[in-house]
């Protein structure tokens, strides 16, 4: 299992550099985004796991469930950190700046806060029931504000900045090729992401 | 003789009034509160100097005060029974919904009083033209009553924490953002004389009572081992 | 109406972490009989109460309140029971009247000038009326819950050390309470270190 997904990132990786043809108007800027793409979605994947493993545990109770979402928590930080570096690195290659606070640079650093903030709650209380038990409460609030914040930042964004700075990143005119790469990349990080949680539940697991 | 259904608006009512009187006879927080917006808009407003600042940066300022005076003295109503010790007889007599809605209620009151002493103050200090005060108010009622709520049940949440009021501003800070960007971009409107739209009063509405009743169910969560 | 509940804890246990406190306490408690929770200091009697109350959940285990064959759900289980415990503490900023008057609010009971003078009579308690309880000694602090917690007119006590504090005077008049309520058909359940306390019990439990 191991082996193949070492295959498939080698294999990725390979395809990015070489297979995919450079990008209209980027360049081969556009390498980088099949990089940040897929730790973005990854990074957002686990929020939406471990604010699920929270529900989960709070009608349970079984811890099983608290271990998952914390490792999906601190996996998820992982990501986004690795998502907001790899997209203010896009920004200041495209277009000299590294951080704006356009909205999607703005909701992957509202991902990172509410991160931070839940795994430093988790390392403030001691006692395994009550921590698992207050971090899932403050998992599921951050959780519901999200469409809010999915709703507002844009608007937000627009009306104090008349003249944006077009993400053009976004609206990629991708070749099939690129597509494919694209699809494969991902499916790599989520199997990456994959294989890490479960070797930290494991473990967790190995030392109740 | 046990009564079985609590008389539940008595209980919110009593509780509230209790935090009332128990803030009257010792001014803990509402001291700091307003010794600390004075001081801000103080300093802010002797800083500038004469200069007038735009709108929008006026509305975030209106705004991060608020905030942070929320952060000074709103989570005193669950930090501070858990640090005196009245929390379990609290726990014992008192509802989860009960208490959530007192406490709630207590910071809506204390956050408006707040806002009443500051609004005129913001005005003098920053040079500041409102030109639609019923909608301006509208914004300010509904704006305080989000940062209380999310004030609120994050108080609930790291009462029981060591490190606590760190803690709570950097808990509050991403639950309240959708609410705190929309009063930001309500109140630049108004101070630019342009009229917010129906759906940002709207959108502020809606996310107040989401988030009272998304505290209401996970509340009891965090009241009841 | 509810009267003459019965107490039954099946098989409860409570470990903290991995430290067990108690296992296997099997129990009934009938109304009109005491039963007496004796052993050394940090047995864990404290803990079993609040279990009992409801504060804590056991990590195994059920507490049951009947009443009529009936049994109480969460809210009916809190509304019938009265706690004194050397944790709970009262309003400092408020006065002994006001203490009583908020308690009983929150649990839909109408409490008179007159009654809370009756009540503060039975424990010795002459308080002044304008008198923070902040000013009071401990001796006075307690004999307030005993108040509080007559005022509450509760179907099972829960004392826990309950003549902590208190002078020869305040001693007798608490014993004098606890027969009284046996009386009245109240199910007492006292955890204490002092074996006088334990002496007019029909059951003992001993924790180790």
């Amino acid at each position: 299992m191991k082996l193949v997904l070492l295959l498939w990132i080698m294999g990725v990786i390979y395809a990015v550099l070489y297979i995919v043809p450079p990008a209209e108007g980027l360049g081969e800027l556009v390498r980088i985004a099949f990089f940040h793409i897929p730790v973005a979605w990854v990074s957002v994947l686990a929020f939406l796991l471990s604010a699920g493993w929270s529900i989960q545990y709070l009608r349970t109770r079984d811890i099983q469930y608290d271990w998952k979402s914390s490792a999906a928590a601190s996996l998820g930080l992982l990501f986004c950190l690795l998502a907001t570096i790899s997209g203010a690195i896009f920004a200041k290659l495209t277009w000299g700046a590294y951080w704006n606070w356009d909205p999607r640079q703005t909701s992957i650093f509202i991902l990172l806060l509410i991160y931070g903030a839940y795994l430093v709650l988790r390392s403030s209380i001691q006692e395994e029931k009550e921590r698992a038990r207050i971090s899932a409460v403050y998992a599921l609030l951050s959780f519901l504000t999200v469409p809010f914040l999915v709703f507002i930042i844009p608007r937000f964004y627009f009306s104090l900045h008349p003249e944006p700075v077009i993400n053009s990143g976004g609206k990629l005119e991708m070749d099939t090729i690129m597509i494919y790469v694209l699809l494969a990349a991902v499916g790599a990080c989520t199997a990456l992401f994959w294989q890490c949680f479960s070797y930290m539940v494991h473990n967790k697991q190995k030392s109740a | 003789m046990p009564t079985i259904r609590l008389n539940l608006l008595n209980c919110i009512w009593a509780i509230m009034m209790k935090d009332g009187l128990c803030e009257f006879r010792t001014r803990y927080a509402v001291s700091a509160l307003f010794m600390f917006a004075l001081i801000s808009l103080a300093s802010i407003s002797m800083s500038i100097g004469a200069a007038s600042l735009p709108a929008d940066l006026t509305a975030a300022l209106l705004w991060v005060l608020l905030f942070f005076c929320a952060m000074a003295g709103l989570s005193r109503v669950f930090v501070q029974e858990e640090e005196s010790g009245t929390i379990i007889a609290l726990q014992i007599y008192g509802s989860g919904q009960a208490v959530l809605f007192g406490k709630l209620l207590f910071n809506i009151l204390m956050l408006l009083s707040l806002t009443m002493l500051i609004i005129p103050l913001f005005i003098i200090f920053l040079n500041v033209d409102i030109y639609h005060w019923p909608i301006f108010i509208v914004v300010l009622i509904l704006g305080d009553i989000g940062i209380a709520a999310a004030s609120t049940i994050t108080a609930a949440v790291v009462a029981k924490t060591q490190g606590k009021n760190a803690l709570f501003t950097v808990l509050t800070f991403p639950i309240l953002l959708p609410q705190f960007l929309s009063s930001i971009s309500a109140t630049a409107k108004i101070l630019m004389n342009v009229k917010p739209d129906i759906s940002d009063i709207l959108f502020m509405a809606v996310y107040n009572v989401v988030l009272m009743i998304a505290s209401s169910i996970v509340f009891d969560y965090l009241w009841y081992d | 109406m509810y009267r003459d509940i019965s107490v039954k804890l099946v098989d409860v246990s409570k470990s903290i972490g991995t430290r067990v406190l108690f296992t296997g306490i099997n129990l009934v408690v009938n109304a009109g009989q005491c039963l007496a929770i004796t052993g050394p200091n940090g047995s864990g009697k404290s803990t079993l109460l609040k279990i009992i109350a409801g504060l804590n959940q056991p990590t195994t285990g059920t507490i049951q309140i009947i009443s009529n064959n009936k049994q109480f759900d969460a809210e009916e289980r809190r509304a019938c029971l009265g706690l004194i415990s050397p944790e709970i503490i009262l309003y400092a900023d408020l006065t002994g009247r006001e203490n009583i008057l908020f308690f009983t609010r929150l649990r839909k009971i109408r409490c008179n000038e007159h009654q809370i003078e009756g009540y503060c009579q039975k424990v010795g308690l002459s308080i002044d009326k304008d008198q923070l309880v902040r000013t009071y000694s401990t001796g006075m602090r307690q004999r307030l819950k005993f108040a509080l917690m007559l005022a509450m007119q509760p179907l099972l006590w829960l004392l826990d050390e309950p003549s902590s504090n208190l002078d020869a005077d305040g001693k007798r008049l608490i014993a004098q309470m606890i027969s009284n309520g046996l009386e009245q058909n109240a199910a007492i359940i006292i955890a204490t270190n002092e074996p006088w306390e334990a002496e007019h019990a029909d059951y003992k439990i001993e924790l180790a």
